[in-house]
């Protein structure tokens, strides 16, 4: 029952966004690594976020009526999934990562798709430190009370 | 409650304390933006405070939050309104300021009282 849990709340979705956008740059500065440790061409990578307060099933269990406990639904990257786009094959007969007809196997990844996902994560991570500015607003507000 | 509380002061703890908890709802809403399958989460804020006045103790009663119906969902299954969200924050807020604001009022007269009139000394 405080207002600091709000600030948790908010600084958890700046930890998933900025993370977004870390996956995002990796996908950018990788968009022509055809040879990784694993193997193969580098993957496009993407972020699943979840919420680690809001369980559907437990919320119909308690008919619809979820009580405002200390479980808030604060967010989370969940996972880093790899994207299953197969690879673009490109005709280089001379690059060392040729396959046996010349093709080399380029990682599938459009640099539009990507700027635009690092806006979304952008635009989101500042929305919610906005939010965090309106809390930290209020707990001064309350400070001043003691003046 | 004690002798120095007036009944507007008790009753400024519980607005604030419903206006805490919608504010925390409009938070989580917002950092849920980009969940899959999120839904929006609000509570009546009417009837919570009529519940909370009620209460006698100083302790708030439990909150009920609900989701709420009628948002357009995404085809990720969320259904979080930016517009919504950012109206709801700046009017947590307000409501927060002016509940602070009247509080502040209630403990100046009451000060005003002790010092015998004579100014906040």
């Amino acid at each position: 029952m405080s207002m600091f849990s709000a600030l948790e709340i908010s600084g958890s979705a700046l930890t998933a966004e900025r993370q977004r956008a870390e996956v995002v740059a990796a996908n950018m500065a990788n968009a022509e690594t055809t040879h990784t440790p694993t193997g193969g061409p580098y993957r496009r990578k993407e972020v699943v976020f979840a919420s680690s307060g809001n369980r559907p099933f437990q919320m119909m269990l308690a008919g619809f009526h979820p009580t405002l406990s200390g479980n808030q639904p604060a967010v989370r990257v969940q996972r880093v999934v790899d994207d299953p786009t197969p690879s673009l094959m490109r005709y280089e007969p001379g690059h060392p990562d040729a396959n046996k007809d010349g093709y080399v196997a380029y990682p599938n990844i459009n640099p539009v798709q990507e700027m635009v996902d690092l806006m979304g994560a952008v635009r989101s991570y500042q929305l919610n430190a906005s939010a965090i500015t309106a809390t930290k607003q209020m707990i001064q507000q309350s400070i001043e009370l003691l003046k | 409650m004690n002798d120095l509380s007036t009944p507007m002061m008790n009753m400024m703890q519980k607005v604030l304390d419903v206006t805490v908890q919608r504010h925390k709802l409009v938070v989580a809403n917002m950092a849920n933006v980009d969940t899959p399958g999120y839904h929006t989460k609000d509570l009546d804020f009417r009837s919570e405070l009529r519940r909370a006045a009620a209460s006698d103790g100083d302790e708030t009663p439990m909150l009920v939050a609900r989701s709420v119906p009628g948002l357009l969902e995404r085809p990720d299954g969320n259904n979080v309104s930016l517009d919504r969200e950012g109206l709801l924050l700046a009017e947590t807020q307000m409501q927060f300021g002016l509940a602070v604001q009247l509080l502040k009022g209630e403990f100046h007269s009451l000060l005003s009282a002790i010092n015998g009139g004579g100014g906040q000394g």
